[in-house]
């Protein structure tokens, strides 16, 4: 009953306090990833040689140096130029920028699958390579690229706990001061790992979700 | 049958020359295509054909080559120009291309909106009049994916007539289909030159070809190797391999009309 009490009083206030925290930084660092990450995509397809050279550059950096790394950057770096951010905003620039490379790779997939005769048709009819892309290309290939995409949302709401390493105090971080003050790192850390999974799951519930409401007929064979 | 107007050229088209590489798949090939003109390319399978009609509306750019459409030269260079000019030339593609996300009246309406600006009411309106014409008033809310592929290539029909086209190109409308599909899809075609529409098309269908066409033109090598009238060129063609293409063809598809 002590372990319980415990829980209820301590742990979970903790938590719920560092969960908020973790929710505030995996929904703007998710939605901003994947509008960018589109972005870059399509550029990596379509963008001139420059600029697919820059966007490729970008990811190739963004998927190569380590998570931390690039979070102590922002955090620890940037202040010698002169910049200084808040511990929660630089993990949100990170998680931003480092998730967006992931998506684009996901992206650019898709969009290399789009048959060359559905561009052919709208250039045929007179559409300028913009409103091609927007209103021809990219539904189709968003459809195709939703599993990868979900699989980065997944996988950033575990990546959000890295933000402590910064001081910014989420799930993870309340998690580790409650068990170093406590040394009961096991049940505190069970927990965290089962609020993680609560996340994922509910996550991986709502990308089915869409998914499914996105589906169209010709579009459908991923889930046969 | 056709009620002869005055002859005025609609496309024009000087020169064409596209290289892959070293390789010369369209070799200054010119043709002029008059109001209400249909002009045939017939020959071989990789011959040129399609590029050929690709360079006309510059999905390919060519290396060589000048295009009119009305007197006026089409600059491929200029944006602005090109997207109009495109406008103009309707495409129909061998595989149908419809845009597989859209409805059969989304497919229609989509450039009216988009590249025509036009309003949703006007668009919607045009978009359902050129499916009805082309016989699809039941299919409109059906996806490219729950349709035959003589209906496909009927909404893709429908889809370049709403831009009110003042030529169409036609590469192969029907080699996708099989036997029984053709028919429907000749039909629409026939419908078409009947009403006066400009057209060049890509057919092995020497039947309906030698129906409709003003003019066969027979490419081979991505050369336009023979100009002429169809019973010229189907029955007394000069160049000996013009003849024995069509003696082939005429054997395969002859009887399809």
């Amino acid at each position: 009953m002590n372990e319980l009490t415990f829980i209820q009083q301590d742990v979970l206030p903790a938590l719920m306090k560092g969960l908020k925290v973790s929710m505030l930084l995996i929904l703007p660092s998710g939605l901003c990833g994947l509008v960018l990450g589109v972005l870059v995509g399509a550029l990596r397809v379509y963008g001139s040689r420059w600029v697919i050279f820059l966007t490729n550059g970008y990811v190739a950096i963004f998927r190569g140096f380590p998570l931390v790394v690039q979070l102590f950057i922002w955090y620890f770096g940037l202040p010698h130029i002169g910049i200084y951010l808040t511990p929660f905003l630089a993990s949100v620039l990170g998680f931003t920028l480092c998730s967006a490379a992931y998506h684009s790779e996901y992206v650019r997939g898709a969009f290399l699958s789009i048959k060359k005769g559905q561009r052919l048709a709208a250039q045929a009819l007179g559409f300028t390579k913009l409103e091609m892309i927007c209103t021809i290309i990219l539904p189709q290939a968003f459809r195709r690229a939703l599993p990868g995409c979900g699989n980065e949302v997944i996988y950033l709401i575990k990546y959000s706990s890295l933000a402590y390493m910064i001081t910014c105090i989420e799930l993870t971080g309340e998690g580790k001061v409650i068990a170093s003050e406590t040394f009961k790192y096991t049940e505190v850390f069970f927990i965290v790992g089962l609020i993680y999974l609560i996340l994922t799951s509910v996550a991986a519930f709502l990308l089915r979700r869409l998914e499914n409401g996105l589906r169209l007929p010709g579009f459908d064979h991923y889930n046969l | 049958m056709k009620v002869m107007t005055e002859v005025k050229p609609v496309l024009r088209v000087e020169n064409l020359t596209k290289r892959y590489g070293s390789k010369e798949v369209v070799k200054q090939a010119s043709l002029t295509v008059n109001q209400g003109e249909i002009k045939v390319l017939i020959g071989p399978s990789g011959g040129g054909k399609s590029t050929l009609l690709q360079c006309i509306n510059f999905l390919v750019i060519p290396d060589e080559g000048r295009i009119w459409l009305e007197d006026k030269e089409i600059l491929h260079s200029q944006k602005k120009e090109l997207y109009r000019y495109r406008q103009k030339v309707g495409m129909i593609f061998q595989d149908f291309n419809l845009f597989d996300h859209l409805t059969a009246l989304r497919n229609v309406e989509i450039a009216l909106l988009k590249v025509r600006k036009m309003s949703r009411n006007d668009a919607r309106e045009r978009a359902f009049a050129e499916l009805e014409r082309v016989g699809l008033k039941e299919h409109i809310q059906k996806y490219p994916a729950q349709l035959s592929g003589g209906q496909k290539q009927r909404v893709s029909i429908a889809r370049a007539l709403a831009m009110d086209p003042k030529v169409m190109l036609l590469d192969e409308p029907t080699s996708a289909l099989d036997p029984e599909l053709i028919t429907e899809v000749l039909a629409v075609i026939r419908a078409l030159g009947a009403d006066g529409m400009t057209m060049v098309m890509a057919t092995h269908q020497i039947g309906f070809a030698s129906d409709l066409a003003d003019e066969i033109l027979f490419i081979e090598d991505g050369a336009i190797v023979e100009a002429g009238p169809p019973a010229r060129i189907l029955s007394q063609a000069e160049c000996a391999r013009t003849r024995e293409f069509c003696s082939k063809l005429t054997g395969l598809y002859g009887e399809a009309r």
